[in-house]
């Protein structure tokens, strides 16, 4: 039919997209943020990961508030550390939750950061942006938070996620651990939010496997897995401390 | 348009508000499926036994998902082996827009068949390597470079 090629005009959405960058640069990291597993890596969606691709969606309705979801969204976006749980650091970029902007993520837990990680923020519109994950990241894909309004006129706000384990050492702690970490943390959030809200907001899970399949060809995302190289991280501390007072003697 | 947001559907969700219209133009069969909230409509062409294309026009986010799901069952009709995604009309896409792309495309591979565009301009080129989509979905200048590349040139 046509053989005409496409348009250059800039579409509505232009502005809320990130650019295309390549590798990650995390600009002016916050102090005690680990910049371990973010600098340089690419980011990954669930194409690129290794495990079964899911979908799941989290959802609290704001019953009895009259927030707008623009509102809804607003006070997400600013107030987006606070509502998780108690010892996840999520380090918000100075430049706020903007497209094409990188936060890191660590834990303050007992044993220090057992996880040092980030993400970019691919989308963001005035009722839903939406984070990438990048290589090493336990998993492969991208989380939306949006708000909308119901048929029946309640806000609603909601968290989905399109994800694979990023690599074989992930998935196999997708049943263990993940999944379960992940839906307390979702769930958490939108309680939060709820609760800023004054809504005591019960959250509904669905949870749909998209793809059964494991993608093998992507075994090797190991080599960036963010867990592993947190821990060896932390092991070799004092061996860099020791390293680093030879070094300030010498000098 | 953004005041009053409805949302997403699942991946299986009812279809019960989409609205089919037929349509015969020339030796092509031609369908096209409207959903009011979707401010989305999609034309369906068979090309010949083994190809379709997609003609999408309007915006693409989560409430498009009804729409391209039941485009796509019509495109895949008679055995079909290539789908083409036609995105020269394309005027908006969301984050949950290129999530549906990616649950399209695990549909396409799961029935063994390929999935290729064409019509993107270059900001939408850009999200698809963004968001690494380019990895998988192969990208055309046009209609009959893709036709080409599917092994469906008309004669």
């Amino acid at each position: 039919m046509s053989e005409h090629g496409a348009e250059h005009k800039q579409p509505r959405d232009a502005a809320h997209w990130a650019q295309p960058s390549g590798a990650l640069r995390v600009r002016d990291a916050p102090e005690g943020a680990l910049n371990l597993n973010v600098e340089g890596r690419r980011v990954v969606g669930p194409l690129q990961g290794f495990g079964r691709m899911w979908q799941k969606t989290y959802r609290v309705r704001l019953e009895g508030s009259d927030a707008t979801p623009e509102e809804v969204v607003r006070v997400w976006k600013a107030e987006f550390p606070k509502l998780w749980p108690k010892g996840a650091l999520f380090h918000t970029p100075r430049a706020g939750i903007a497209p094409g902007e990188v936060a890191l993520i660590g834990s303050d837990r007992p044993g220090s950061r057992w996880i040092a990680t980030g993400i970019m923020v691919l989308y963001a519109d005035d009722v839903s942006f939406t984070y990438i994950c990048p290589e090493g990241h336990p998993f492969s894909g991208w989380i939306t938070f949006s708000s909308h309004r119901d048929d029946d006129g309640v806000t609603v706000a909601q968290a989905q996620v399109l994800i694979r384990a990023n690599d074989p050492l992930y998935e196999l702690m997708m049943p263990l651990a993940l999944h379960k970490a992940e839906d307390d943390q979702w769930r958490h959030v939108l309680e939060s939010l709820a609760a800023r809200f004054s809504v005591a907001g019960c959250v509904e899970t669905e949870r749909v496997c998209v793809d059964r399949h494991r993608l093998w060809r992507n075994y090797k995302n190991i080599r960036h897995n963010a867990i592993l190289r947190s821990l060896l991280h932390a092991v070799a501390a004092p061996f860099r401390r020791r390293s680093n007072r030879a070094k300030g003697r010498e000098s | 348009m953004k005041e009053e947001r409805k949302a997403p559907e699942t991946l299986h969700s009812s279809l019960h508000i989409l609205r089919l219209e037929y349509e015969e133009l020339g030796h092509t069969d031609q369908r096209r499926i409207d959903m009011p909230q979707a401010q989305v409509t999609m034309d369906v062409r068979k090309v010949d036994d083994s190809a379709s294309v997609i003609d999408i026009r309007g915006e693409l986010t989560g409430f498009a998902e009804g729409v391209l799901m039941e485009a796509y069952e019509q495109a895949s009709k008679g055995g079909v082996r290539a789908i083409i995604l036609n995105f020269e009309g394309l005027e908006y896409m969301n984050s949950s827009g290129i999530g549906l792309l990616v649950t399209l495309l695990i549909r396409v591979n799961r029935e063994k068949q390929r999935l290729l565009t064409y019509g993107l301009t270059e900001h939408y080129r850009h999200i698809f390597e963004l968001t690494r989509l380019d990895d998988a979905i192969s990208i055309y200048g046009s209609e009959k470079k893709a036709l080409e590349a599917a092994g469906q040139v008309e004669r």
